[in-house]
C-alpha cells in the first residue's frame, strides 16, 4: 500500500504543481499588462505600426471635453516635436484628412494637455461624464501659491493637475494658472500620502516634477490624425520654452519670518525707493526682453527676492546679471531710447564689463556681465580713481524663472549658493553699510587695468 | 495528502478496476515508475523556481515603481488631514445642560459645547442645536428675551429650525421678562411642560427634538422677586438616529449635494434646508448685454455674521451680469460657518488670520484681501469691493457696466460707489442721475488696481494703528482731491444691524430708510456728463436753469419747497470758506439726512431731491458756484443749539465711526 502511495502522492503533487504554475504565468502575464501597458502595445504597434488605443483614448477625451466646452490644448512635447516638423503643410491645410496616423498613434503612456484655469467653471459634470466613459481620473490639489505670499492667508487647495485614464493610456492634464507678471504658471505634481502611486507611471510625465513659467501662448487650431485640436501656434518656440520653464516660488515662509526678527521699513523713503526700484525694473526687463537679452537677479537685488521676497529699501539699486555670452551692442541705445542714460561703462566685452545706468531720483540700475570659466562663473568690477579691477566669483548656476514684484524674472536656481557665494554664511542679517570693493564674501583682487586703456575700460557720463 | 482518499461509496467500480490495472502495470516496470518520479521532482523543482522568480519579480518591480512615483513627486510636507469632524459612531448622546445666574454651560458626551459666565452679558435663553445624527453643534444662539423683541426674534429662529432636530435650551440670569405668550407656545409645542409657567428669574434647563420627543427638563422657581432660583443642572440621554433619517430626500444633483452637506452642519437658514421645497442656491439671473464689468473680480468683505452673508449673497448672486467664478469671500477669522455659507454657494471663499484688534483689525483685513484679490486675477484693472452687510441691486452690475470706462479714463475719480450717502427715501429720486462727490462712501465700489498697487497698498496703515480703512482712504493725502461717482438711489442697501460701530439705533436713524433701486436695467443718463469738465458743464446749466427759494421762509420746513415736480430749485447757505460745514450740518439735520460728517458735496454743492424736485444747496462764498446767487438773495445761516455744544463731540466720534 505503501508504493501506491507514493505514486499517487507524487502524481497528484505534479498536477497540482502544474496547475500551479500555469495560474502563475497567467498571474504574471496579467500583472505585467497591468503595469505596464505599453509593453504590451508595443508588441502591437511594432506589428500594425500604429498604437490605436492611444488615438482612441484621445479622441475619446477630446470628444468629453469638447462636450462640457473645455478649451484645452496640446502641450504633449513628443507630439508637438513631430508636428514642428511638419508645421507648415498642416498650417496650410488645417481640415484635410491625415492619410495615416502619424501623430496621436506612436505608443506612449500619455498624451499632455494643458487647461488655462480661468477659462473653466471646474464643474464636476465633467468628471461624471468622463467615469461614464470609462475614464478613471486623479486630481492633484496644492495651496495656491497666489495667496502664499500672503500674511496668512488660508484658501481653498486648487486644482494643478489632473490624469484621465483608459485602458493602457493616461491623458495628463496640467492646470495653468495667470499670475502677476503676465505669465501662466502651472504647479508641481506632488502625490499626497493616501494616493494611489501605481496610477500612472508618474516618473515619465514631461511635466510636474517642477513649476513652470510660461508665456501666454497664441493658439490654432488644426487638425491631425483626424482629430481637431489646440496646439501653440509656434510649437517649436513653446518647446524651446518649456525646456527652461522651471520657476522657483519665493520663499515666502522664511520672508515671514525674517520681518519678524528685522521688522520692515514702512517709512515713507522705504516706500518711494520700492516704488522707484520697482517701475525701474520693470522698465529694464521690458528694454532687454525686447532685445531678446536674458538677464536674472542679482547682488542686492538677488538677495532681497531670496530673503525677504521685496526690494531691500536701503539698497539704493537694482542689480541685474546678463551673461556675456548675450551681450549685445544694442542695449546702451536701448536704455537710453527707454530713459534711462548711462551713467558708467566698466571694463569691456572682453573683461569685466559693467554697466550703469541712472533711473529716477538716484535709483540706479547696475547690469552686471557674467564670465564662464570651467568650473565657476565671475563677473568683474572697477574703481574708477584707481583703475583697480576685482573679481566676484561664483559657482557655476542655471536660471529659474520666479515672480517678483509683479513681474516674471530669472534668478539663480541655485539661489542659496549664489547668496552665499555673494554674502557669506550671515546673509541673513541685513547690513546696511556695505562697501562693493570689499563687503562681498566672494571678491578678489585682479590687477589694475592698464593706464593706455583707461579711457575705454573707465568711462563715466 | 493522507486526507485524499478514494470514497469507496461514490467512486463506480468499474473505474477502480481500470485503476488497478494500470498502477500494477507500471509497478511491474520499474524503470518507467523511475522516470516518472523523477520527473515529478523535476517538475517541482522548476515550479518552486519559477515560483521565487516570481515573488522577487513582482517585489522589484513594486519597489521600482514606489521609488519612480515617490521621487520627486511626494509631498514634501506630511499632509495631515484633519477631519473637520471626528467621526462618531455612538448611538446615545449625554447630554448636561445647566442654568443659573451667573453661569450656563452645555456640554455634549463631556465637551463643552456652550460655556457662558462672562459677567453682564449673556443674559437671556440660550439655544443649542444638534444635529441628531452626528450629535454636531449646528447652531448656537442666545435671546435676551428680557428685552423686548428678542422674544420673536427667537420664534422666528425655532421654526426655522427642521423637524427632527435636537434643541437644548437654558436661562441665564433672566429669561421671561419679554417672553410673550406666542414664544411661550412655541416652548410648549416643543414639549416644555413649564415654559407656559415660566417667570421673572426662574432658572430652566430643557432638551427635546423639534416635533418629537422630550428629553429632559428642569425648572427652579424664584422664591421671590430680589433672588434668583436655584441652579439646576440637568444631565439626559439623547439617542441618535441614522444619518438617512436625518437628511431630506432631495434629487441627487451637484446644486443638492451642496445643499445637503450645508444642511447637516448648520441650522437656522429656513427654506434652504426645506426638505419638501428648498429655495433655490443657483439663479441664473439675466445676463448683461455687453457687459464691461463680467471680468472685474469681486471681493466680499465678511466676518463672522454667517446669517448676513447667506443674505448678502444670495443678493448678489440674483444681480443681472453676475460672474460668480470672479466672485472670492475674504473670512477674517477661521469661523467654519460662514464659509459654510461660501461653499453652499458653490464661491471661492478665503480664511484670514486676525490680525491686530478692533478697526486695525478690519483695515488688516482689507488689506490682506484686496492684495490677494489682485493677486487671484493679475489681469484685473479693477476690483468691485463689498461687504457682508449689503443688499446688492438687481441692477448693481449694470449700473457698473455703464460707469467703469470713467474710471478707467478718468484721472481726476478716485472711486464708483453704489452708495449715495444722501440717498434717503425723501431725498432720492431718479434711478438714472449720477453724481461726483468729493468724500467716498463705500459700501459697494470700485477700486482701479493702479490706485491699490501703487498708492494705497505700500502705505496702508500697519496694524498697530488703530485707523479705520475707510476714515483712512478719506483723507486728503490719499484722495487727493479725486472724486468719486455715485448713483442717485442707492444701488447697495446697509441692513447690518449688529457691527463693530454699529447698533439698533443708529441703524434706525441712518440707514433704515435708505434708498434702494431695485428697478432692473436702469439706463444711466447722460454718463459722459461726469467726466470731470464735461461736470462744471453741466452744474452751470442746472444752476442756470434753477429756481431760486424763498430765502426768508424756514429751509427745515415742507414748504420752503413748493409743491411741484420735477422742477430744478436751489438755494444758497453760509459757507465761509471750504471747511466751513456749520450751516450745512444743520440742514442735514432737519432734512433727516446724514449730519455725522459731511458727505455728498461737490465744491461746495450738493445735490438731492425734496417733494420730486432736484434740490441744490451751494454754499456761499466758499463754492465756485456762488456767482449764480443773485445779488438780492442772502445766504441762510443756520447756528447750531448752543446748548447742544457738548453733544456736538459725540457725533464727531460716530463719525469718526461710521461703517
Amino acid at each position: 500500500m505503501q508504493k501506491i502511495n507514493r505514486n499517487v502522492v507524487l502524481a497528484l503533487l505534479s498536477l497540482t504543481s502544474l496547475v500551479f504554475l500555469l495560474f502563475q504565468l497567467c498571474y504574471y502575464k496579467f500583472y505585467l499588462s497591468q503595469k505596464n501597458g505599453a509593453a504590451f502595445s508595443k508588441v502591437r504597434g511594432s506589428q500594425s505600426g500604429q498604437d490605436s488605443t492611444r488615438w482612441h483614448v484621445v479622441r475619446k477625451f477630446l470628444g468629453l471635453i469638447s462636450n462640457h466646452n473645455i478649451p484645452v490644448y496640446l502641450i504633449d512635447p513628443l507630439i508637438l516635436g513631430l508636428i514642428d516638423k511638419d508645421i507648415e503643410q498642416i498650417r496650410s491645410s488645417p481640415d484635410g484628412p491625415s492619410p495615416e496616423c502619424k501623430y496621436f498613434c506612436a505608443p506612449r503612456d500619455f498624451t499632455t494637455f494643458a487647461l488655462l484655469d480661468k477659462t473653466w467653471k471646474h464643474e464636476v459634470g465633467l468628471f461624471r461624464t468622463a467615469e461614464k466613459m470609462g475614464f478613471q481620473w486623479l486630481k492633484i490639489i496644492n495651496k495656491d501659491p497666489r495667496l502664499d505670499g500672503m500674511d496668512d492667508l488660508s484658501g481653498m487647495e486648487i486644482p494643478l493637475h489632473y490624469i484621465f485614464k483608459l485602458a493602457s493610456h493616461a491623458i495628463h492634464l496640467v492646470i495653468f494658472y495667470e499670475r502677476s507678471g503676465n505669465f501662466l504658471w502651472h504647479g508641481p505634481l506632488r502625490l499626497k500620502q493616501h494616493m494611489d502611486r501605481k496610477f500612472v507611471p508618474f516618473r515619465k510625465l514631461h511635466f510636474g516634477r517642477y513649476p513652470g513659467a510660461y508665456e501666454k501662448p497664441e493658439l490654432l487650431l488644426v487638425s491631425i490624425d483626424d482629430l481637431k485640436v489646440q496646439i501653440p501656434k509656434n510649437p517649436s518656440s513653446f518647446l524651446e520654452e518649456m525646456s527652461h520653464s522651471r520657476f522657483l516660488e519665493c520663499r515666502y515662509r522664511e520672508a515671514r519670518a525674517f520681518f519678524q526678527l528685522y521688522p520692515d521699513d514702512a517709512s515713507l523713503d522705504a516706500v518711494e525707493f520700492r516704488k522707484k526700484a520697482k517701475s525701474l525694473l520693470h522698465l529694464a526687463a521690458l528694454t532687454l526682453n525686447n532685445l531678446g537679452v536674458k538677464f536674472w537677479l542679482s547682488s542686492g537685488t538677488c538677495l532681497g527676492w531670496y530673503r525677504q521676497c521685496n526690494v531691500i529699501p536701503y539698497s539704493k539699486d537694482v542689480d541685474l546679471g546678463i551673461f556675456i555670452r548675450d551681450y549685445k551692442a544694442d542695449i546702451i541705445p536701448a536704455f537710453q531710447k527707454a530713459g534711462l542714460p548711462l551713467k558708467h561703462k566698466f571694463g569691456k566685452v572682453e573683461d569685466s564689463l559693467e554697466l550703469s545706468f541712472q533711473g529716477e531720483d538716484d535709483v540706479k540700475l547696475d547690469i552686471f556681465f557674467f564670465y564662464e570659466e570651467d568650473d565657476h562663473i565671475w563677473n568683474g568690477g572697477t574703481q574708477a580713481k584707481s583703475g583697480k579691477k576685482f573679481k566676484y566669483l561664483f559657482p557655476k548656476f542655471t536660471l529659474c524663472w520666479t515672480e517678483f514684484v509683479e513681474l516674471k524674472v530669472h534668478v539663480p536656481c541655485e539661489t542659496l549658493q549664489y547668496v552665499e557665494a555673494n554674502y557669506g554664511l550671515e546673509w541673513k542679517v541685513p547690513v546696511k553699510t556695505w562697501d562693493w570693493k570689499s563687503s562681498p564674501f566672494n571678491v578678489q583682487d585682479n590687477g589694475v587695468w592698464p593706464i593706455d586703456e583707461w579711457d575705454n575700460v573707465i568711462q563715466i557720463y | 495528502m493522507d486526507e485524499w482518499k478514494p470514497n469507496p461509496a461514490v467512486k463506480p467500480h468499474k473505474k477502480r478496476s481500470w485503476y488497478l490495472a494500470w498502477k500494477y502495470k507500471l509497478m511491474n516496470q520499474r524503470a518507467l515508475r523511475k522516470l516518472c518520479q523523477t520527473g515529478a521532482v523535476l517538475f517541482l523543482l522548476v515550479t518552486v523556481i519559477v515560483n521565487i522568480k516570481l515573488i522577487l519579480d513582482t517585489r522589484r518591480a513594486a519597489y521600482e515603481e514606489e521609488e519612480e512615483s515617490a521621487q520627486d513627486y511626494d509631498d514634501e510636507m506630511l499632509n495631515v488631514e484633519v477631519p473637520r469632524h471626528p467621526v462618531n459612531n455612538k448611538k446615545v448622546l449625554d447630554v448636561e445642560v445647566y442654568s443659573s445666574r451667573s453661569k450656563v454651560y452645555v456640554a455634549v458626551d463631556g465637551t463643552t459645547v456652550l460655556e457662558d459666565e462672562a459677567r453682564e452679558q449673556g443674559r437671556g435663553i440660550h439655544v443649542i442645536v444638534l444635529n441628531q445624527a452626528t450629535g454636531h453643534v449646528m447652531a448656537k444662539r442666545v435671546f435676551d428675551t428680557y428685552s423686548p423683541h428678542e422674544d420673536e426674534a427667537m420664534v422666528l429662529f425655532l421654526n426655522m429650525v427642521a423637524r427632527g432636530r435636537i434643541l437644548i435650551f437654558t436661562i441665564k440670569d433672566e429669561g421671561s421678562f419679554h417672553l410673550k405668550e406666542t414664544a411661550k407656545n412655541v416652548l410648549k409645542s416643543l414639549g416644555s411642560q413649564v415654559a407656559p409657567f415660566l417667570s421673572w428669574r426662574d432658572m430652566w434647563t430643557f432638551v427635546g427634538k423639534k416635533g418629537g420627543e422630550v428629553y429632559g427638563e428642569k425648572h427652579a422657581k424664584s422664591p421671590a422677586l430680589s433672588t434668583w432660583g436655584d441652579p439646576v443642572l440637568l444631565k439626559t440621554e439623547v439617542h441618535l438616529t441614522s444619518v438617512e433619517d436625518a437628511e431630506c430626500h432631495w434629487p441627487d444633483t451637484e446644486l443638492n449635494r451642496r445643499r445637503k452637506r450645508f444642511c447637516s452642519k448648520v441650522e437656522g437658514y429656513g427654506s434652504v434646508c426645506s426638505c419638501k421645497d428648498p429655495t433655490p442656491i443657483e439663479f441664473n439671473p439675466d445676463p448683461l448685454k455687453d457687459n464691461k464689468v463680467f471680468d472685474v473680480p469681486v471681493a466680499v468683505i465678511a466676518g463672522n455674521r454667517p446669517n448676513y452673508l447667506y443674505r448678502m449673497l444670495r443678493s448678489l448672486l440674483s444681480a443681472q451680469g453676475v460672474n460668480p467664478q470672479m466672485i472670492t469671500v475674504f473670512i477674517d477669522g477661521y469661523y467654519e460657518e460662514p464659509m459654510d455659507v461660501v461653499e453652499l454657494f458653490g464661491l471661492s471663499g478665503i480664511q484670514h488670520t486676525p490680525i491686530s484688534i478692533k478697526n486695525a483689525r478690519v483695515s488688516q483685513h482689507y488689506k490682506a484681501s484686496l492684495t490677494a484679490t489682485f493677486n487671484l486675477f493679475p489681469d484685473a484693472k479693477f476690483a468691485v469691493v463689498l461687504e457682508e452687510d449689503l443688499d446688492i441691486s438687481v441692477d448693481f452690475f449694470s449700473f457698473l457696466s455703464q460707469s467703469i470706462h470713467l474710471l478707467e479714463e478718468d484721472e481726476s475719480l478716485y472711486c464708483i460707489s453704489a452708495w449715495n450717502d444722501q440717498g434717503y427715501e425723501h431725498t432720492a429720486e431718479d434711478p438714472s442721475l449720477l453724481y461726483r462727490v468729493e468724500t467716498m462712501p463705500g459700501l459697494g465700489w470700485v477700486l482701479r488696481k493702479s490706485l491699490y498697487k501703487d498708492e494705497l497698498e505700500p502705505k496702508w496703515p500697519t496694524p498697530e494703528k488703530l485707523w479705520d480703512w475707510d476714515m483712512w482712504m478719506r483723507m486728503p493725502e490719499q484722495r487727493k482731491g479725486r472724486e468719486c461717482i455715485i448713483p442717485d438711489i442707492s444701488r447697495s442697501y446697509h441692513f447690518g444691524i449688529v457691527g463693530l460701530n454699529m447698533n439698533g439705533y443708529f441703524h434706525e436713524a441712518y440707514f433704515k430708510k435708505h434708498k434702494f433701486n431695485t428697478v432692473p436695467n436702469v439706463q444711466l443718463k447722460n454718463v459722459e456728463s461726469l467726466r470731470k469738465d464735461n461736470y462744471e458743464t453741466e452744474i452751470h446749466r442746472l444752476l442756470g436753469e434753477a429756481e431760486v427759494l424763498d430765502h426768508s421762509r424756514n429751509p427745515c420746513e415742507d414748504s420752503f419747497v413748493p409743491d411741484t415736480e420735477g422742477r430744478v430749485y436751489v438755494m444758497f447757505i453760509k459757507m465761509e470758506q471750504e471747511a466751513d460745514f456749520t450751516t450745512w450740518t444743520q440742514l442735514a439735520k432737519c432734512l433727516h439726512i446724514w449730519d455725522l460728517d459731511v458727505r455728498g458735496n461737490h465744491k461746495g454743492l450738493w445735490r438731492l431731491f425734496r417733494k420730486k424736485n432736484h434740490f441744490l444747496v451751494v454754499g456761499v462764498p466758499a463754492s465756485p458756484y456762488s456767482s449764480k446767487k443773485p445779488s438780492s438773495v442772502t445766504p441762510i445761516f443756520m447756528e447750531p443749539p448752543a446748548k447742544e455744544e457738548g453733544a456736538v463731540a459725540v457725533p464727531a466720534v460716530a463719525a469718526a465711526e461710521q461703517t
